[in-house]
């Protein structure tokens, strides 16, 4: 069957499918009376009406156009969504001033929400409606420098109002001027998290070098630029700042050398995953007692081959499926871990992009579901295996051929009748089915199947006007 | 001076690492300096795991050579048997794997040894063993003793005691296979989805995977992490169908129901219905996520918005010191 053309022939079909999701999946593409007879449909069923305002896949239009009602149950639900967008919390925060019981609670909401406007934000703090709404305002993301300090300007005064310091620390927006304020007054706890903000001064991080206590250390450990400053931290009796040390970008090879010998396989672990080891470094790590330390070697990107190749006869399985997880692992080594007793390192190997077509035949054979699944993965395997594969009474290994991005259209068709919803569902997306394929599942008997369908048509209408 | 005797168990040519486990687990059951960690191996090949069972915490590796490379229920029953009698151990140690359900219980009732299955907590108070496991589904927690007793056998639950670390230099000996009359044979080895994996319905705390997880190497981070901590690593959908970790350990609808976990700690998991089906029972779920809408957060008792991967960070360093 071929596809007709046009928005208002999905419209009609959603709407005479009396679907709420599918009413809700086509609302963008509406106008006019088809749009009123859409907005009737949704508003006409109140538990369809609190389901969608809090669905996470509700369209954006949809929530929008939900802020009109004055159901306070569906005004609360729209503040919860992360998806509501900025234009409907403004019109609720505006209305919870109606009276409603309600109006602290969602004024939280929004609040915390983070499509929230600044402006908005900043007549929620001149208000004040309370402490918990203020500590929303010191966690949202959308809240400027300005705000922040004006949040910070509370503290002095009111032991109560100490909350948001914690809270200001770790927001991302927050100034290097407002952590300063933090910092001169913070507890260590406090500090150290301003130590970790990006946005933390330089001269802050001057101060913190002086510092003792631990987990100011730990953080500046992590961005210390100074190599006398990290060569005293390599030094330290803590484990984890001397791991901060051996993971810092600029640590010097002179330091390196010197955590070699460090007495903790944490350490050690750290120094395996560094992209700057010298090959007698690494040579040194592969015979590591601790298999962790291994493990990290035959993940690294810079190792090379002659060592991966000791290490695909380690003994700890896990290092040798690191091998063969490893980019830079050559085919002669995937062939050979191809045959590993352990079907876990096998299964590394077929999901490895390098792994040849004549080594994916082979595992196709075997009957270990990962092992099955990195074949129906891999780009690499024949089209006629992906078509048995996707007959599997294994959903994992069917689910493989979906994820496949080479799977071809013959290979997808009878998985679009797949008694898995999910399967159903991530087909929708696939770009080697036609609109023609797709159709079927606008009558899927899963709602959320339905929905993604209505949803796919209805952004091609508005990207291309034609389906076909 | 008593002895403690813990059984190696190993599979196609691999110690199995709940084995390290048992060895860490008896050097707690020791009373006094003197007692000792006896370690027994039975295989044809059994001499080649001398060096790997070399750690900290054996006293002795004893070599069994048999005529079969891998398990065998009438072997190891009968060779057990022969050391129990031969070494009086006052406790002896099994994984609580398909291996040991195949001997443990006969072994001990015929030697009349006290006997507990799946401990995770074992140790002395005062004079008396006591071994803890789990009872009525998981729901609560018995303590089992063993009175009139001079040997227990337990069989100890995966991932239930941290392996001790470091190499040692123990006494090898050898012991000799007692005459057995075998009754089976292996055929053919299969291997379950992700390698004789841990059953992850059994377990009482997870850490959990999902799409925040970013890329494959961050997976070995928190696996790392999650062994240290003594949790046991699983995911959502979505890094199971990447093959970063075994489809045995996706929990959800598509996967596993986590029935006996008490303690679930969800790392960038957005908590989609379908993961949520198979661990919104869990009692305690922790979840991070820098989302704070990320519907984990619905069922969660504590909720932390975060970047995981600072989270991890703290974790490591806490449990580093």
């Amino acid at each position: 069957m071929r596809v007709k053309k046009t928005a208002y022939t999905l419209v009609d079909k959603a709407i005479s499918s009396g679907d709420v999701y599918n009413t809700a999946a086509v609302y963008g593409i509406s106008d006019g009376r088809r749009r009123k007879l859409l907005e009737n449909m949704v508003f006409s069923k109140r538990r369809e009406l609190l389901r969608l305002a809090s669905w996470a896949h509700t369209p954006t239009e949809v929530l929008q156009m939900l802020s009109d009602s004055d159901d306070s149950f569906v005004m609360l639900r729209l503040c919860k969504n992360p998806k509501t967008p900025s234009e409907a919390l403004t019109k609720l925060y505006v209305k919870s001033f109606k009276g409603s019981s309600k109006g602290v609670n969602l004024t939280t909401h929004i609040a915390k929400h983070q499509h929230t406007l600044t402006n908005l934000l900043a007549i929620i703090i001149h208000v004040n409606e309370g402490l918990e709404i203020l500590r929303a305002i010191s966690q949202n993301p959308s809240a400027n420098g300005q705000l922040l300090m004006e949040l910070l300007s509370y503290s002095p005064q009111d032991e109560k109002y100490k909350v948001f310091d914690k809270s200001v620390a770790s927001n991302p927006s927050a100034s290097a001027e407002a952590l300063k304020v933090i910092y001169d007054r913070g507890d260590a706890y406090t500090q150290a998290a301003v130590i970790a903000h990006a946005n933390c001064p330089v001269l802050l991080l001057s101060l913190a070098e002086s510092d003792s206590d631990v987990f100011v250390q730990r953080k500046l450990v992590c961005k210390c630029v100074k190599l006398d400053v990290l060569a005293n931290l390599a030094e330290n009796k803590d484990t984890a700042v001397r791991c901060g040390v051996a993971s810092n970008e600029l640590t010097p090879q002179s330091l390196i050398k010197k955590l070699m010998d460090d007495s903790s396989f944490e350490v050690r672990r750290r120094l395996a995953k560094r992209c700057d080891l010298q090959v007698a470094d690494i040579e040194r790590l592969m015979n590591d007692e601790d298999s962790w330390v291994r493990l990290w070697i035959a993940r690294n990107k810079i190792t090379p081959l002659r060592v991966l190749k000791v290490l695909s006869y380690d003994t700890c399985h896990e290092v040798r499926r690191a091998v063969a997880s490893n980019p830079r692992c050559p085919v002669v080594l995937l062939e050979a871990l191809a045959k590993d007793n352990n079907a876990w390192v096998r299964s590394a190997v077929a999901y490895q992009n390098k792994s040849p077509m004549r080594l994916l035949v082979d595992l196709a054979k075997e009957s270990n579901i990962d092992v099955l699944s990195g074949v129906a993965n891999n780009r690499h395997t024949p089209q006629s295996i992906l078509q048995e594969l996707a007959l599997s009474s294994e959903s994992d290994i069917r689910r493989g051929v979906i994820l496949n991005r080479n799977a071809r259209r013959t290979t997808l068709m009878p998985l679009l009748e797949d008694p898995y919803y999910l399967h159903r569902l991530m087909l929708v997306d696939n770009p080697m089915l036609n609109a023609d394929d797709k159709l079927q599942l606008c009558e899927d008997p899963d709602f959320n199947v339905r929905f993604a369908a209505y949803s796919w048509f209805a952004g091609l209408e508005k990207s291309t006007k034609t389906w076909v | 001076m008593s002895t403690i005797l813990v059984i190696a168990e190993h599979r196609q040519n691999e110690l199995r690492p709940v084995t390290f486990e048992l060895i860490s687990a008896a050097q707690g059951l020791k009373k006094s300096a003197d007692d000792k960690v006896q370690v027994a191996v039975i295989g044809s090949h059994a001499e080649s795991y001398v060096t790997a069972l070399s750690v900290n915490g054996v006293d002795e590796v004893m070599v069994v050579k048999s005529s079969v490379a891998d398990f065998n229920p009438d072997i190891f029953e009968a060779t057990l048997s022969a050391l129990i009698e031969s070494k009086n151990p006052t406790v002896v140690l099994l994984p609580h794997s398909v291996d040991s359900l195949g001997y443990a219980a006969t072994l001990a009732s015929k030697l009349s040894c006290g006997f507990a299955t799946d401990v995770f907590i074992a140790e002395y108070q005062g004079d008396d063993l006591v071994a803890t496991r789990g009872g009525y589904n998981q729901k609560v927690n018995v303590e089992i003793d063993f009175p009139g007793k001079s040997c227990v056998v337990m069989t100890i639950r995966a991932g239930a005691f941290k392996p001790l670390e470091g190499k040692a230099s123990p006494v090898v000996t050898n012991f000799d296979l007692p005459a057995v009359q075998s009754r089976s044979q292996n055929k053919e080895y299969i291997e379950l989805g992700g390698g004789n994996d841990i059953d992850i319905t059994t377990v009482e705390f997870i850490m959990s995977i999902g799409r925040g997880i970013g890329e494959e190497t961050n997976v070995e981070q928190f696996r790392e992490l999650a062994e240290t901590a003594g949790a046991t690593l699983c995911c959502s959908r979505p890094i199971a169908d990447a093959g970063w970790l075994p489809k045995s350990r996706q929990v959800g609808q598509s996967g596993k129901t986590v029935g006996a976990c008490k303690l679930y700690v969800a790392m960038g998991v957005s908590g989609s219905i379908q993961h949520m089906a198979g661990m919104k029972h869990v009692p305690t779920i922790v979840a991070v996520n820098t989302d704070p809408g990320a519907s984990i957060f619905t069922i969660a008792k504590y909720g932390i918005v975060a970047d995981i991967f600072d989270i991890e960070e703290e974790l490591n360093n806490q449990l580093a010191t």
